[in-house]
C-alpha cells in the first residue's frame, strides 16, 4: 500500500467517525487543539486504526507520543513497513 | 418585559438563598435525604420559578413526557441553544438530575457553590475519565446525568459536532440515553445577548435507546450518531411545526 493511500484512509475514517472537516486535516494540525479531539476520541483513533489497517497497536509505547496528524501517518507507514519486513524475514 | 423580568429573577434569587438553609436543615434532618440530593431538588424546584417567571412571555410546550414512559435514571443528551436551556431542565417531571458541565460555570461565585453542592461534574477539570466514573456513581444512586454533548451552544442553530464521553458512560452502565430536543431558547436569549424576546419553548423527550442494542467495538461511537440523527430528524420536525 503506498503512503498516499494509508493518509487517504487515516484522514477519511477520522473524519467520517469524529465528523471532521477535511479541509483542516493537515499533517501539521494538532489533534486537540485544532481537530478539537479528546481523550476519548484518542483511545478510539487506535481501534478505528487498528480495523482500518488489521493490526494491533494499544499496546505500543509510541502512540502515547502522538501530538499532531501527521505523527498519526509517520506512526501507521512505519508499522505497515515494519509488518512488511518481519513477513519478508518469516518467508 | 425585560425591565419586569430581572428584578423579578433578583428577588426570586434572594429569597431562595435566604429560605435554602432552612428548606436544607429540614429535609436533612426530618426526611434524612443526602445533602446533594436536596440540592438538585432545590435547584429544580428554583428553575421552575424561573419559568413561572417568564411564563406571561414566553410559551412553554413539553412534549413526549407522557405519564409511564419516562422511567429515571437515564443518560440524558440535548441540544445546546442557549444559557437559557439549563432553566429550561426544570420542565422535567423529575429532579435527581446532575448536569455535565465545563469549567466556565464552576467560576460564577453566586452558582458555583450550589453546583458543587448538587454534585455538578466539571467535565474539562475532572477530564472523561474521572467524568465517566462520577458519572457511573451517580447513576448506580437512582441519579441521572446531563450533557449538552456538543459542548458549546450553537451560534446558528445546526448541531455541531457530539462528543462520546456520554454514549461512552451509557456503554459501560447499561443504563438509557433520553435525547432531548429544545427549540426556541436561541430567540428568548441568543447566544451573546441577555436582552430577552418572546418566543415559544418547546422541549421533546425523544424514546430512550437501550446502549444494549449497540453491543460492538465502538459501540458507542455507533449510539452517538444514531442519537444525533434522532436528534436533527425531531429538530428538522420541530422548526417546520
Amino acid at each position: 500500500m503506498i503512503d498516499e493511500k494509508v493518509i487517504e484512509i487515516i484522514n477519511t475514517s477520522l473524519a467520517s467517525e469524529f465528523e471532521l472537516d477535511i479541509d483542516k486535516m493537515v499533517p501539521e494540525a494538532l489533534l486537540f487543539e485544532d481537530l478539537g479531539l479528546d481523550s476519548l476520541d484518542r483511545v478510539d483513533t487506535v481501534i478505528l486504526l487498528e480495523q482500518a489497517f488489521k493490526f494491533k497497536i494499544r499496546e505500543e509505547e509510541e502512540i502515547r507520543q502522538i501530538r499532531t496528524l501527521g505523527d498519526i501517518h509517520t506512526f501507521v507507514i512505519k508499522k505497515i513497513q515494519s509488518l512488511r519486513e518481519t513477513e519478508g524475514a518469516i518467508q | 418585559m425585560n425591565l419586569i423580568i430581572y428584578p423579578l429573577v433578583v428577588l426570586w434569587t434572594l429569597s431562595g438563598i435566604i429560605f435554602f438553609p432552612i428548606v436544607f436543615l429540614f429535609w436533612r434532618v426530618i426526611l434524612r435525604w443526602d445533602s446533594a440530593r436536596i440540592m438538585r431538588l432545590f435547584i429544580w424546584l428554583y428553575g421552575r420559578g424561573w419559568l413561572v417567571i417568564m411564563s406571561p412571555f414566553l410559551q412553554f410546550r413539553r412534549m413526549g413526557f407522557d405519564k409511564g414512559t419516562i422511567k429515571p435514571p437515564y443518560i440524558i443528551v440535548i441540544n445546546h441553544l442557549s444559557f437559557f436551556d439549563f432553566w429550561c431542565m426544570a420542565l422535567l417531571p423529575f429532579s435527581n438530575v446532575v448536569v455535565a458541565v465545563r469549567s466556565w460555570p464552576f467560576k460564577m461565585p453566586w452558582f458555583a457553590p450550589f453546583m458543587k453542592l448538587a454534585g455538578y461534574l466539571d467535565v474539562e477539570s475532572l477530564g472523561w475519565t474521572g467524568s465517566l466514573s462520577s458519572g457511573a456513581e451517580i447513576l448506580r444512586k437512582g441519579g441521572s446525568v446531563l450533557f449538552f454533548p456538543e459542548g458549546h451552544r450553537s451560534r446558528d442553530g445546526k448541531l455541531q459536532r457530539f462528543y462520546s464521553g456520554p454514549f461512552k458512560l451509557s456503554e459501560e452502565t447499561g443504563i438509557n440515553i433520553l435525547p432531548l430536543c429544545i427549540t426556541g431558547t436561541d430567540m428568548f436569549l441568543p447566544p451573546g445577548s441577555w436582552w430577552m424576546i418572546p418566543a415559544k419553548i418547546y422541549l421533546k423527550a425523544l424514546t430512550p435507546i437501550d446502549p444494549k442494542d449497540f453491543h460492538m467495538t465502538l459501540g458507542h461511537m455507533k449510539l452517538q450518531k444514531h442519537t444525533k440523527t434522532m436528534i436533527a430528524q425531531n429538530l428538522a420536525e420541530m422548526r417546520k411545526a
